[in-house]
């Protein structure tokens, strides 16, 4: 059975980005999949200090519920972030949780002691879910490298974006045209591929 | 009436690389006659993340009451906002991320509510810097934290032609900066001409 996580870093509860994840987890469910939802506003963590232990150690000195939710994360076979874009960004509580990250990094970059074989990367798949208000062309752009970083930490490959401008326009994600569809399509289709079977 | 500047240290290291070049453009800027500066540490400020409740476009104001309040006044009193952070994961460090993401309150209050966000008089005059350091070297690896900063200078009234910008890149270590050939000296010139800038525009 494929296991699917989605991590909502919205601090507003039920608006448009958690309801577009809702959606695609709604679609992996069908699926068939095992599905778990996180939403980082319930959980307790502090930012990164920038301490650059982890540098040297690969461990992260902060005890707090950021580190095991990571493994947690590593250890699905699809893996939804959602966080709308807050001023050309994605929020302050998933950029959090992305720094404290940092210890992955420092072992598979700095410290040669996490290697990702490709099989790995293949079978552990992410997708970026995504709302904003605007419909500047290029919205989305900034929060893509971030996931990306984020991603490349945990061992994923990022397959792919599901992102939805224009909601000040559309009124919402429930009235938008295609994004609650597509979402949910999305997440039939990407848990009703692969996995752990 | 001073000039004045109010400088924001976003990374979550004290006295690393960013902090470092914030010092130098501060020091360059008040060491000039009638100029006031001040520096706020986000980290020791208690500004916690936007809470996305979208109050403030009903009443202007942010209903979280923590370190923000008093500085959002002072962000627009300020006739020079500094930003310096370095590059996390590709991005602002959270703890920027979370002053950036508070400054929302002017956007409601001009583009919901349609109030000016500084007064007709100072529209124009104000100046942003951001100093950014990034430990990797890649031509693309402070874009996603200038579309962040661009944003947050945009909706504090500063346009964006007023946006100077210092970025340090392969400063990863902290004391880095100080051993990169230019960056201190670039950084005093910034402030040496950001008030020179704000003399003309202001006045005697």
């Amino acid at each position: 059975m494929t296991r699917v996580m989605g991590v909502s870093g919205s601090p507003h509860r039920r608006g448009n980005t958690e309801t577009l994840l809702d959606a695609f987890l709604g679609g992996a469910r069908e699926a068939g999949a095992g599905v778990e939802k996180v939403v980082l506003s319930d959980l307790s963590y502090t930012s990164c200090r920038g301490c650059n232990v982890c540098h040297r150690t690969g461990i992260c000195v902060v005890e707090d519920e950021a580190i095991p939710l990571l493994e947690a994360m590593a250890g699905v076979d699809l893996l939804a972030l959602a966080s709308p874009i807050y001023s050309m960004g994605i929020t302050a509580e998933l950029k959090g949780l992305v720094d404290r990250a940092q210890y992955l990094w420092a072992r598979r970059f700095s410290l040669g002691t996490l290697d990702y074989p490709p099989e790995h990367l293949e079978s552990h798949r992410g997708v970026f879910l995504s709302t904003a208000g605007s419909d500047w062309p290029g919205v989305f752009d900034a929060a893509f490298p971030v996931v990306q970083a984020l991603f490349s930490g945990l061992g994923f490959s990022y397959v792919e974006n599901l992102v939805y401008d224009s909601m000040d326009r559309h009124g919402g994600v429930r009235r938008h045209p295609t994004a609650l569809a597509g979402a949910r399509a999305a997440g039939r289709r990407l848990a009703g591929e692969g996995g752990a079977d | 009436m001073p000039i004045t500047a109010l400088g924001f240290a976003g990374s979550p290291r004290r006295h690393g690389n960013s902090e470092t070049l914030l010092d130098r453009v501060l020091e360059a800027m008040a060491s000039e006659p009638g100029v006031e500066v001040e520096k706020v540490v986000l980290v020791d400020a208690d500004v916690r993340p936007c809470r996305g409740c979208n109050i403030c476009e009903k009443t202007g104001d942010c209903v979280q009451k923590d370190g923000m309040i008093p500085l959002y006044d002072r962000i627009l009193e300020a006739d020079c906002v500094l930003l310096a952070a370095p590059v996390y994961c590709m991005g602002l460090p959270a703890q920027a991320k979370a002053l950036v993401d508070r400054a929302q309150v002017y956007r409601s209050r001009r583009y919901v509510l349609g109030w000016p966000v500084v007064p007709e008089e100072r529209k124009g005059k104000r100046l942003g810097i951001y100093l950014g350091t990034a430990g990797q070297d890649w031509e693309y690896v402070f874009d996603a934290t200038l579309a962040s900063v661009r944003c947050f200078m945009h909706v504090a009234g500063i346009r964006e032609r007023d946006l100077a910008t210092l970025l340090v890149r392969s400063v990863d270590e902290s004391g880095a900066v100080k051993r990169y050939p230019t960056a201190l000296d670039d950084a005093a010139a910034l402030g040496r001409n950001a008030v020179a800038t704000l003399r003309e525009r202001l006045g005697p």
